[in-house]
C-alpha cells in the first residue's frame, strides 16, 4: 500500500506561503488565458498551490517558493502597470519570507521574518540594479505569438458604417492615456490619434485589412526602413510619448502617425496603422519618440484599391465627384469639395437617424445633410475617389482631456467618447494628407471636432470618483514613463554617457559594480552580527548615566541607581523628583519580564520616558539659572 | 525533490555530498574557518539558477523590465547566499565537553561546547552511522557566546567510545548552498555494558571461600521475607500484613531479614559468557545502587572495595565499561 511519508516535524507552518499564493492569485486577475504565457503562468500557479498542499518536507516547500517567484516574474512580463507591479512586489517579498522561514526555524516571529527578508532584498538589490542597468539587452529570439483573441471589448469598430447608426451614444470609458516628455499637451492641430485605416469601400461601409495578416511579421532581411519605426535621430527627445492603451479588439494602437521606437513588438503597417504584438485583451503600454522626418507610410504611393468605387451605388455622388475630377490639380479637387461642403448647409449632429441601405451617402449629401464624423469622412472619401483622388478613411481619437494630477505625471486622457473618423487623401507632391471634413459642417456649441480639439487645453475639474481615478492614473503614468521607458535605447544612452567610446570596459564596470554591491551588502551584515545588541532598558540606563555625567555625577563603586539618584537629587534639588521616579521605574522595567511585553513593563517604560523628559527640562533650566547667576 | 544535503527526512545511508567530501578534522577542538569549510550549491540552488535563467529568457522575449529585474535579483541573491551560508559557519568553535557515562544500546548524549561571537541559525549537527531518527534532528540555533550542545547518539559496544564522524552543516539563509565541515571529535565517552538482569557471582570477603556468603547470620532488614509478628504502633503501615488482617488474624507486621556481615563483592558469574556476565553485573550494580545497598566489585583488572552512593556506582560502572575483553576471571562453580 502506498503511504504518505510522515511530515518533517520541524517544518514551519504554511501561512506565509499561502499568503504569497493569495497575492499571486490576486495578481493573476487580468492575465489573458488565451495567450501562451498567460496559460503558463496560471498552470504554474496551480502547480505551486498543489505542491504546497502536498509538500511534507523542506525540499518540497522550497520548491513552492521558487515556483511562486517564477509566477511572479511571468506576471511581471504580462502586467507591468503600477498596481499589478505592487501586488507582484508583495508576492515576491512574501515568498522570500516563506523561504527564509523554512531555514530559520519554527519560532521566528513574523515581524523578524519580514524584516529579515527585506534586509536580504535590500542587500541584493544594488547588485541586481547594476546588472539590470548595465548588462546589454538582447533582441527577442523569435517573433512573439500574438493576435486577436476571442473576447471582444467595445471601442472602435473594424468597419466604418455611419449610415447604420441612428444615434451616437457617448461611451465614457477610458481608451488610452499618453504622457509627454515635457509635460505639455501637443498643439490642437496635432491631437489626431490614428488607430484604424479603412481602405476597402463597398458603397456603404469602409473596411480594413484583417488583423492576423502576415504583414506584421518582420521579414528576414527586412530593414528598419520597411517597418518605419527604427531608432531615428532624436528630433525632440523631450517629447517622448508614453502610451497606455486600455484593452480593445485590435492589436492596432493609437499614435500620432509620426514617431519612432526601438520596441521590437511594435510594427508599422504600410497604411500607417501601428500594431503592438501583444494580446489586445491586456492593458498595453509602449513608448514612441517623435521624429522630424516623415515616415515611410506617409510617402508610400497608393495601391489601386484606394481608387475603387463600386459602380451603381450613390449615382449623384459619382456625378458630383466626376465633375470635380475634371479639375487638373488634385489639390484643387479637395478645395472644391471643401467649398461645396461649407456652402452646403451641413450640420454636425450625433443623432442623425439611420440612412437607407441603398444609396445612403446620396441621401446624406443631397437630402438630410446632417451627420457626425463618420458620415463626413465616409462621404468625402467616396467623393474624392469619384474625383480620381486616392483616399481612405481613418478612425481613431481626437483631442482628449489634459489631466494634471496632484502627484505623478500629467497626461492626455482619451475616452471612447473621443472616438473620431477623418479622411486621408493622396496628393502626388505631398503624400498622404489628413483632411477632416467634419470641421466643415456647422456644429452646436461644445460639439464637433473643433470643440473636441480645444477641450484638451482646459484642465478638467471634476470631483469624486473621477478625480480619484485621475490621480491614480497620474501615478500609473509616472510609473510607466519611468519603468517602461527604460528600454534598450535608454540603456544605450546610459552606456554611452557612462563609458563614452570605451565599450570594451563594460564587462569591467559590471564586475566592479557587482563586487562593490557585494561588499556593501556583506560589511554591514557582518558588523551588525558581531556587535551584540543591548536591550532597550540597558541603553536607556546608559543614556541616563551619560546625562548625569554631564552634571559631574559619576556612580561610585558599589552604588545602586537609587543611591546615585538620591545623591544627584541632593546636589540638584530641582531634579530630585524626576530622578527618584526614574530610579523606581528602571527597577520595575528591569524585573517586570522579558522584552518589555508585560503590561507593567510598558507602564514603567512610559513613566521612564515622561520622567526623562521632565529631567531634561529641569536640567536645562538649572543650567540656565546657573549661567544667569554667574558673573 | 531531494536536496543535496540529503538529510531532509529522506532516509538514505549518508548525507549526500557533504557526507563524502572534505578532509575529516581530528582533535578535541574544532574552529571552523576557510580551510576546513566546504560549500556547494544544493539541488534547490541549481533549480533556482535554472529559474533565474528562465525569467531572463522571458524578459528578453517579452522585452519587459519586470522579469529581467527579478531574474537579476535571483542571481544576486544566489551570490549573496554563497557568502551568507559560509559566514553562518565560519568562526564557530566547537569543543568536546566532559561526558557522563551511559549504557550501551540506550540513548546517549555527547556533550559539546560551542563558542560563537554572534547567533547562528539553522546549524545541523549529525553523527554518521546513527539511526535515521537520530540523524534527522532539526537544525538548531546556536546563540552568541558559549553554549552547550548535547548530541544524541547510540552505541552498542561498551568501552570508551568516540561517537565517530560528526557532520556540521548549514543551508541557511535561503537553502541555495550547503556549507559543511567534517570532524571526528576525539574525546571518548564511557559506554557501560547494557543492563541485563541475570546471575552474578559473589567473591568471598577477604579470608573466606569465594562464592559463599556467611551462612546463618541474618539481621532484621528489608531484603528477604522471614516471618509475621504482632504489629506495633510505631511500625510503618507498609509493614502491615493486609492479607492476614483480611483473614481475621489480627494486625500483624511482616518481618524481613538481611544477611549480616560484610557487603557482597560482586563478580562475573561463573560459566556465563564474559561480555554477558558484565551486562548482568551492570544490571546488579544499578539495582543495588538504587536500593541504597553497599556492594563491591571484583574484576581482573580492578577491584572496587565495597561502598555505596552515586560516586561509588559510577566507579563500578566505569570499571565494567573499561574491563579488558576476554580476561575476565571465571570462578569454578
Amino acid at each position: 500500500m502506498f503511504r504518505r511519508p510522515p511530515a518533517e516535524s520541524s517544518l514551519p507552518p504554511r501561512q506565509l506561503q499561502w499568503m504569497a499564493m493569495a497575492a499571486l492569485a490576486a495578481g493573476s486577475v487580468g492575465l489573458d488565458p488565451t495567450w501562451l504565457l498567460g496559460v503558463l503562468t496560471l498552470a504554474l500557479l496551480l502547480l505551486a498551490a498543489l505542491k504546497l498542499v502536498e509538500a511534507r518536507d523542506r525540499g518540497g516547500r522550497r520548491l513552492v517558493s521558487l515556483l511562486q517567484l517564477l509566477v511572479c516574474g511571468l506576471q511581471a512580463a504580462q502586467l507591468p502597470d503600477l498596481l499589478p507591479s505592487l501586488v507582484q512586489l508583495l508576492a515576491a517579498v512574501l515568498s522570500l519570507a516563506g523561504l527564509l522561514q523554512l531555514e530559520s526555524g519554527l519560532a521566528t516571529p513574523w515581524r523578524r521574518l519580514l524584516r529579515q527578508s527585506l534586509q536580504v532584498l535590500a542587500a541584493a538589490l544594488p547588485m541586481a540594479l547594476v546588472l539590470f542597468l548595465l548588462v546589454p539587452r538582447l533582441e527577442p529570439l523569435t517573433a512573439m505569438p500574438a493576435g486577436p483573441t476571442g473576447r471582444a471589448v467595445t471601442g472602435l469598430s473594424a468597419d466604418l458604417d455611419p449610415g447604420s447608426i441612428a444615434t451616437l451614444v457617448d461611451d465614457d470609458r477610458a481608451a488610452a492615456r499618453v504622457a509627454f516628455g515635457d509635460d505639455r499637451p501637443p498643439p490642437a492641430e496635432q491631437r489626431y490619434w490614428r488607430v484604424l485605416v479603412h481602405e476597402r469601400f463597398d458603397g456603404r461601409r469602409w473596411q480594413r485589412d484583417d488583423e492576423d495578416e502576415e504583414l506584421l511579421r518582420r521579414e528576414p532581411g527586412a530593414t528598419e526602413a520597411d517597418t518605419g519605426l527604427g531608432s531615428t535621430p532624436e528630433a525632440a527627445e523631450n517629447r517622448d510619448q508614453v502610451w497606455l492603451a486600455e484593452p480593445s479588439r485590435f492589436t492596432a494602437v493609437p499614435w500620432d502617425g509620426r514617431g519612432g521606437s526601438a520596441d521590437p513588438s511594435l510594427r508599422l503597417k504600410p497604411d500607417g496603422e501601428l500594431r503592438l504584438l501583444r494580446p489586445p485583451i491586456e492593458r498595453r503600454s509602449y513608448r514612441l519618440r517623435p521624429t522630424a522626418a516623415p515616415l515611410p507610410w506617409q510617402r508610400r504611393p497608393p495601391s489601386p484599391e484606394v481608387l475603387t468605387l463600386p459602380a451603381g451605388t450613390n449615382p449623384r455622388l459619382l456625378t458630383l465627384g466626376r465633375r470635380w475630377g475634371q479639375l487638373p490639380d488634385p489639390a484643387a479637387r479637395v478645395a472644391a469639395a471643401q467649398a461645396w461642403f461649407q456652402a452646403g448647409g451641413f450640420r454636425y449632429d450625433r443623432r442623425p437617424g439611420a440612412l437607407p441601405e441603398r444609396n445612403g451617402l446620396d441621401v446624406f449629401l443631397f437630402e438630410s445633410r446632417v451627420g457626425f464624423c463618420g458620415h463626413y469622412a465616409s462621404a468625402f472619401s467616396a467623393l474624392m475617389r469619384a474625383a480620381g483622388v486616392p483616399s481612405r478613411t481613418v478612425s481613431g481619437y481626437l483631442g482628449g482631456n489634459w489631466v494634471v494630477p496632484v502627484g505623478g505625471a500629467s497626461y492626455l486622457e482619451l475616452r471612447q467618447s473621443d472616438a473620431h473618423a477623418w479622411s486621408e487623401v493622396w496628393l502626388p507632391d505631398r503624400g498622404w494628407l489628413r483632411v477632416d471634413p467634419s470641421g466643415w459642417a456647422t456644429a452646436a456649441a461644445g460639439e464637433g471636432p473643433a470643440a473636441a480639439a480645444e477641450r484638451a487645453d482646459t484642465p478638467q475639474a471634476q470631483g469624486g470618483w473621477r478625480w480619484l481615478q485621475r490621480q491614480w492614473w497620474g501615478l500609473d503614468m509616472a510609473w510607466s514613463r519611468w519603468w517602461l521607458g527604460f528600454d534598450s535605447s535608454r540603456q544605450e544612452a546610459l552606456l554611452a554617457w557612462l563609458l563614452g567610446g570605451r565599450r570594451w570596459a563594460l564587462g569591467l564596470v559590471i564586475l566592479i559594480g557587482v563586487v562593490l554591491g557585494l561588499v556593501a551588502a556583506l560589511v554591514p551584515w557582518q558588523l551588525r552580527r558581531s556587535r551584540p545588541r543591548r536591550d532597550r532598558t540597558a541603553r536607556d540606563l546608559a543614556n541616563l548615566l551619560a546625562l548625569l555625567r554631564s552634571l559631574r555625577l559619576e556612580p561610585e563603586p558599589g552604588e545602586t541607581l537609587e543611591a546615585l539618584c538620591r545623591r544627584a537629587g541632593q546636589a540638584y534639588p530641582s531634579l530630585a523628583a524626576p530622578l527618584s521616579e526614574l530610579a523606581s521605574s528602571h527597577a520595575q522595567r528591569r524585573y517586570a519580564g522579558p522584552h518589555g511585553r508585560h503590561r507593567a513593563a510598558q507602564q514603567a517604560t512610559t513613566r521612564w520616558r515622561r520622567s526623562l523628559r521632565q529631567l531634561k527640562q529641569a536640567r536645562s533650566s538649572a543650567i540656565r539659572q546657573a549661567s544667569g547667576s554667574g558673573p | 525533490m531531494r536536496s543535496a544535503e540529503g538529510g531532509d527526512g529522506s532516509g538514505g545511508t549518508g548525507f549526500g555530498w557533504p557526507g563524502r567530501f572534505g578532509r575529516v578534522q581530528q582533535g578535541e577542538r574544532l574552529q571552523l574557518r576557510l580551510r576546513n569549510l566546504y560549500i556547494l550549491p544544493t539541488s534547490f540552488g541549481l533549480l533556482w539558477l535554472g529559474g533565474a535563467l528562465l525569467l531572463q529568457l522571458v524578459g528578453i522575449q517579452t522585452q519587459r523590465n519586470g522579469p529581467l529585474l527579478l531574474s537579476f535579483l535571483m542571481l544576486t541573491l544566489q551570490l549573496l547566499a554563497l557568502h551568507l551560508t559560509h559566514c553562518n559557519l565560519q568562526g564557530l568553535e566547537l569543543e568536546c565537553a566532559r561526558s557522563e557515562p551511559g549504557f550501551a544500546g540506550e540513548p546517549l548524549t555527547y556533550p559539546l561546547l560551542a563558542r560563537s561571537r554572534h547567533a547562528r541559525n539553522a546549524i545541523r549537527l549529525r553523527l554518521a552511522g546513527q539511526p535515521a531518527a537520530v540523524r534527522s534532528a532539526p537544525p538548531r540555533r546556536i546563540p552568541a557566546g558559549t553554549s552547550s550542545i548535547e548530541l544524541p547518539w547510540r552505541c552498542d559496544q561498551r568501552g570508551l567510545r568516540a561517537p565517530g564522524l560528526l557532520l556540521i552543516s548549514t543551508t541557511a539563509p535561503l537553502g541555495l548552498f550547503v556549507c559543511w565541515s567534517r570532524w571526528a571529535p576525539a574525546a571518548r565517552q564511557a559506554v557501560i555494558p547494557a543492563r541485563r538482569p541475570g546471575p552474578v557471582g559473589r567473591a568471598a570477603p577477604t579470608g573466606t571461600a569465594a562464592g559463599t556468603a556467611e551462612a546463618g547470620a541474618w539481621s532484621e532488614g528489608s531484603e528477604h521475607w522471614h516471618d509475621l509478628r504482632p504489629h506495633r504502633p510505631q511500625e510503618s503501615q507498609a509493614r502491615v500484613a493486609w492479607k492476614a488482617l483480611a483473614q481475621g488474624r489480627g494486625r500483624l507486621s511482616k518481618v524481613f531479614l538481611d544477611p549480616v556481615g560484610e557487603p557482597p563483592l560482586l563478580m562475573p558469574a561463573a560459566g556465563v559468557e564474559p561480555e554477558r556476565a558484565l551486562q548482568h553485573l551492570a544490571a546488579e550494580v544499578w539495582l543495588r545502587s538504587r536500593r541504597g545497598e553497599a556492594y563491591g566489585l571484583v574484576l581482573t583488572h580492578q577491584r572496587v572495595p565495597p561502598g555505596e552512593g552515586r560516586q561509588h556506582r559510577n566507579r563500578c560502572l566505569l570499571a565494567l565499561a573499561t574491563a579488558p575483553p576476554r580476561t575476565l576471571p571465571s570462578i569454578p562453580g
